[in-house]
């Protein structure tokens, strides 16, 4: 199987293979090459950065065409920054778009109480039946380090977390799956959605 | 008949070692004494301490009024600092010059005078020290034996001389770490128990051994000499330890005596340890504490780590891993200064080190460089019969 | 519910990882003792993240970067760098070392438009901020520069100054206690946390578990940290993150 993490600059790529490597006895490369995207079995969007510098970068590289194109037919995975990239927009930066993959918009927490941003572990609603937390137990933590999220989202399967207000922190279709949180830093909990998601057979 | 080896179920002392006292829960007398100082009634100490310092005080405020032996380390240093600068006492401190003195020891004693304070330092000939050092080493598997003893004849008579009859010593380790307890209650101790606990009565037996020598005469001993009943008596000697009037703490000494007295620590652990900050002034000090793990199965890390438990800052699993990790360190980085000291050959050194490695909890093996070792036969923590 | 985090710190200098003891360090290993006696692939499964700081006197930071990739290799959790950060390129260089955050100092004082640079260019949530202070004549003073250089700055005006900046984290380190075992400096963490619109993590004075409870009871406290070599061997850590659950503390379970 091959398993593509892209690379556009901005993302934890070490963390986020070494974690894949060890689950998966996969063909796992990083890189941005239009050839090796659509050659691969599952994308991985991985993101730690800014919105702007990232929609940015996926410009520069032409891979808003080839990860809109790619996604059709394979499953792609956006983690963290990568999942909002996935999405319609986001207030960081200057309402700058994203791929519009799934329709939602993020938009910043906003609380006079609760610290911004949003960082540690935190439990994710997933009563309903979905591939990513299959096998995994009843209200996990995962990790979560981000100031901005989507409220809500079109025509997709979301699951829910609670900070501040109610957001969603994963979402799945066929192809499109995002979390919010960081598999690759959620332990076992987090190896085991890695898992989910590799093995998922489209 | 056999003996059960078990350890504190407070610290990690083992009840190996001389003079440990234990009671019925299997508490070390160093731990039970931890727990009631936290409770003493420390005000009848300090107002004992008033009285003997008013009785001692220089009244002309013109003489020294008070004697600390100091080394440039932490616990004299901090004694000596406090004498002057909460009770207004003039002490002379007091350095009797180890063999085989380290960089560090030797920085931290000048920075402790720079620091203000008026010293005197003793050098008993290194010759003698050296042949007492060695008889010591093979008679008593005391290392520095001829420097264990001068620390309290040589600042005895120093302090004879100066004519000040107060001497501070810092703690009673029999008290604070596990040993003897006779002296808990006693503001002040004598001679008589200087040679039987601290030297163990080897002193008079060394001393006749040591003038077999045709190099050495009676009076090349002279720093070597205690005074006599009369003269306590006559002089009015008072040896105390500073750990009967106030809580002893040696992180705290240590807090102290690098703000006021200019203390360095090591760079590294000192061997054998995972402090760096303790007993830094000389080189055979790591060669005492590996006799004192071939004796009696416990070595610095143990007694430092006992030191941490009791001031609450681990708990005794925790000490329990640094213990297996540290403890027992043989001190290869000394031992071509060592042989040279003593005038050996490692095979008689070795020879030195099996006479006194305790054969029931310790068995000789060839490790993986094929060198003999003295190993464990028992696991730390774990009680066996012997 | 947003969990309490117990986080492990590495000091790092000049090759060697150590245990510092207000603020003075004691080398204690390299890379290959603190693999050999700190199984971090199982002492992960403890830790909610773990903090490797740079202490060095003299920073080599491609020296830094080497070390600390071996020490990471197969450990995911999350993961902070830092130390003598001055600039955009260092930053990226210990992201590229596998950072997931990394943390700034004295780069604070010395050039606040360059931070404000680093968190725009990476996001706020990945750039801690942390404080040394220490207590002098009832006021907490910040210090620079691995605890050397005073700057005369009171603590809670500096803690504002670095939300105004918009830091995501505040690593809070008390010098006096760093190292003691004598438990965090409870009072000031409240102060401290109740003030800051950023997670603190709470470090200097921890050495066992009881310490780890006092510090996480503190209702707006987001983490607790020890930079503790010698306390938190073996299993240490695992048994006070046991110990911490059944207390009922707000841990992360997996």
């Amino acid at each position: 199987m091959n398993v593509v993490i892209i690379d556009y600059g901005l993302g934890n790529v070490a963390s986020l293979s070494s974690a894949i490597k060890e689950v998966k006895n996969c063909n796992l490369i990083v890189s941005n090459s239009e050839q090796d995207i659509f050659q691969a079995d599952k994308l991985i969007l991985p993101g730690v950065g800014s919105f702007d510098q990232a929609m940015a970068n996926l410009r520069s590289l032409d891979l808003v065409r080839i990860i809109t194109s790619a996604a059709e037919s394979i499953p792609i995975l956006g983690i963290c920054l990568g999942m909002q990239i996935l999405c319609s927009s986001s207030t960081e930066g200057s309402l700058t778009k994203g791929l519009d993959l799934v329709a939602g918009e993020f938009n910043k927490f906003v609380s006079t109480e609760y610290t911004i941003p949003h960082i540690g572990f935190n439990q994710v609603d997933v009563s309903n039946p979905s591939i990513l937390f299959e096998d995994i137990s009843d209200n996990p933590d995962f990790y979560f380090v981000h100031s901005y999220r989507l409220h809500s989202a079109e025509n997709i399967l979301s699951h829910r977390t609670q900070y501040i207000d109610s957001f969603i922190s994963a979402f799945e279709s066929k192809y499109i799956f995002g979390t919010q949180f960081h598999p690759e830093l959620s332990q076992t909990n987090g190896s085991k959605l890695l898992q989910n998601f590799l093995d998922y057979d489209a | 008949m056999s003996t059960k080896i078990f350890w504190c179920q407070s610290c990690l002392n083992m009840s190996t070692r001389p003079r440990i006292e234990f009671n019925g829960e299997q508490i070390c007398n160093a731990c039970q004494w931890s727990k009631e100082k936290s409770v003493f009634d420390w005000t009848k100490r300090e107002e004992e301490l008033q009285n003997l310092l008013e009785k001692y005080r220089a009244k002309d405020q013109k003489s020294f009024d008070c004697v600390v032996p100091v080394s440039g380390g932490k616990d004299g240093s901090y004694v000596a600092h406090v004498l002057k600068t909460r009770y207004g006492m003039n002490p002379l401190t007091v350095t009797v010059r180890p063999a085989l003195s380290s960089n560090i020891g030797n920085r931290n004693l000048s920075a402790f005078i720079e620091a203000g304070f008026n010293h005197v330092h003793v050098s008993p000939s290194a010759t003698v020290m050296q042949k007492l050092n060695r008889l010591g080493f093979i008679e008593k598997g005391f290392p520095y034996y001829g420097w264990l003893i001068a620390i309290k004849t040589a600042v005895i008579q120093t302090a004879m001389n100066f004519k000040i009859p107060l001497i501070f010593y810092g703690e009673d380790g029999e008290v604070e770490y596990g040993g003897s307890t006779e002296n808990k209650n006693k503001a002040l101790y004598s001679i008589d128990y200087m040679k039987r606990v601290y030297f163990e009565g080897g002193y008079e037996k060394v001393f006749s051994k040591v003038l077999e020598d045709p190099g050495v005469s009676e009076g090349d001993l002279a720093f070597w000499q205690f005074p006599s009943d009369e003269e306590v008596k006559t002089h009015d000697l008072a040896f105390t330890h500073w750990s009967y009037f106030e809580p002893w703490d040696s992180y705290r000494n240590y807090v102290v005596a690098k703000e006021h007295c200019g203390l360095e620590e090591k760079e590294e652990n000192n061997s054998g340890t995972f402090t760096n900050f303790a007993q830094n002034d000389q080189k055979l000090c790591s060669l005492h504490f590996y006799l004192m793990y071939l004796k009696f199965g416990f070595g610095r890390t143990t007694s430092d780590a006992g030191i941490e438990i009791r001031r609450g800052a681990m708990s005794r699993d925790q000490a329990l891993n640094l213990v297996r990790l540290f403890d027992g360190h043989y001190p290869e980085e000394f031992i071509e200064e060592y042989l040279e000291y003593y005038q050996m050959d490692i095979t008689e050194f070795n020879g030195v080190l099996d006479k006194y490695a305790n054969k029931d909890l310790f068995r000789k093996e060839k490790n993986s460089n094929s060198i003999s070792e003295w190993k464990p036969n028992f696991a730390v923590d774990v009680e066996f019969e012997i | 519910m947003l969990r309490k985090r117990l986080i492990f710190v590495l000091i790092y200098s000049e090759g060697f990882f150590c245990q510092s003891r207000n603020f003075r360090l004691q080398k204690v290993g390299k890379v290959d003792w603190i693999i050999d006696n700190y199984k971090f692939s199982e002492v992960s499964k403890y830790i909610d993240e773990l903090i490797i700081l740079d202490a060095s006197p003299t920073k080599d930071i491609a020296r830094f970067c080497d070390d600390v990739q071996i020490i990471i290799e197969n450990i995911h959790i999350p993961k902070c760098f830092g130390g003598g950060i001055s600039s955009l390129g260092g930053v990226s260089k210990l992201f590229a070392a596998g950072a997931d955050k990394i943390s700034i100092n004295s780069l604070a004082f010395d050039d606040p438009r360059a931070c404000k640079e680093i968190i725009s260019q990476y996001g706020s949530q990945s750039i801690v901020a942390s404080i040394d202070y220490k207590s002098e004549d009832g006021h907490e003073i910040v210090y620079k520069s691995n605890g050397t250089i005073a700057t005369g700055i009171e603590l809670s005006q500096h803690v504002n100054f670095l939300n105004e900046i918009g830091f995501g984290e505040i690593l809070l380190n008390s010098m006096d206690r760093d190292g003691t075992g004598f438990g965090y400096d409870l009072d000031k963490i409240i102060s401290i946390s109740n003030l800051s619109t950023v997670p603190i993590i709470a470090l200097g004075g921890a050495g066992n578990k009881n310490h780890f409870h006092a510090g996480l009871l503190i209702e707006n406290v987001g983490a607790v940290a020890t930079a503790n070599l010698f306390n938190f061997m073996e299993d240490a850590l695992g048994i006070s993150r046991d110990y911490l659950l059944e207390e009922k503390i707000n841990l992360a379970k997996w």
